[in-house]
């Protein structure tokens, strides 16, 4: 975990872009009353730090009616960093952990038909050398989600800003 | 979902190019999909009118303060899931809980500060909510893959 401390005016910064990131350096100076030049630079700092990322999110079911499922993973321990890798480069796969608990791994992915589903998990995850147990779980309904706070990884570098 | 919104192959081009980088400008955007700078803005703004799109910052639980992370599987007993979840989901620390089918009945994502925060959420939190069988946790050690840009969104909030 990154040691990073962040101030006030940091907070307030992400707080605002948290919102709508198209807002102009200008207009965000103003409602902080900072200049320009340390909106720019603190932006700067923020995503080199991996602190923040600028992207877009979509709703669910924008072009297909997609649905979350949970993938658990039980591996061979001295492998489950390699298998993980291999699981975090499905192209369905939206996250990727390792874990301490009742899987080594516990990925998560958007599916628009059960059959997808089931080839990533049957036929995909566990045709991986060192897997011994796969376990899917889908999302009914979800209750709550914050699409705002996540974890900023290597596999998705922020990219500068303009 | 099904609402007869509908988006064609440019606005999904539009929000190719958001995902990987949300600042850029509408000029930016319109050179690189050969369109007009209206377009792209008037295209934006149509998904964001109807909730299908924000475009914003993420930033990392770290710039929180949260550095522990965990999945939490749960078994209800003698209640709805749906009321348990409910009340679970206004905890703070929860962020993110689902009815799910399987062998538990909701799955949720917990954030702490730290360790010692644990014993406040079981012992003062989680245990007023009653129809909780079992808790069964699952911690994250490392995160891989965090690429959630799909969300559930919230209608516009007044700026």
């Amino acid at each position: 975990m990154s040691q990073t401390v962040l101030d006030e005016l940091d907070h307030r910064l992400i707080k605002i872009l948290s919102k709508d990131a198209r807002i102009s350096n200008r207009r965000i100076a103003n409602d902080l009353d900072v200049t320009e030049g340390t909106v720019r630079g603190r932006i700067k700092r923020l995503q080199q730090e991996g602190m923040i990322a600028f992207t877009a999110i979509t709703s669910f079911g924008l072009v297909d009616n997609s649905r979350l499922a949970f993938i658990g993973v039980q591996a061979e321990m001295d492998k489950t960093k390699a298998i993980a890798d291999k699981i975090a480069k499905l192209p369905s796969v939206n996250a990727v952990m390792i874990t301490m608990g009742r899987f080594n791994i516990l990925a998560f992915g958007l599916f628009n038909e059960l059959d997808k589903l089931h080839e990533v998990a049957s036929d995909q995850i566990l045709a991986i050398p060192g897997v011994h147990h796969v376990e899917t779980s889908l999302a009914v309904k979800t209750v709550k989600y914050n699409a705002r706070i996540v974890k900023i990884t290597d596999a998705h570098p922020p990219i500068n800003g303009g | 979902m099904s609402d007869d919104f509908a988006v064609d192959e440019i606005d999904m081009s539009i929000v190719e190019q958001l995902r990987s980088n949300g600042r850029a400008t509408n000029q930016q955007i319109a050179d690189r999909l050969d369109l007009t700078a209206a377009t792209v803005s008037a295209r934006i703004r149509r998904m964001e009118d109807a909730n299908k799109l924000r475009v914003v910052a993420v930033s990392d639980f770290s710039a929180h303060g949260y550095n522990v992370l965990m999945e939490i599987a749960i078994e209800v007993e003698g209640r709805a899931a749906s009321e348990v979840v409910k009340e679970l989901a206004e905890f703070p620390e929860v962020f993110a809980a689902h009815l799910v089918t399987g062998r538990y009945d909701i799955d949720m994502l917990v954030a702490l500060h730290d360790f010692d925060d644990l014993s406040d959420l079981l012992l003062n939190k989680f245990s007023s909510v009653k129809g909780i069988r079992s808790l069964i946790p699952a911690i994250a050690a490392d995160v891989i893959k965090y690429e959630f840009d799909v969300a559930p969104i919230e209608a516009k909030e007044a700026v």
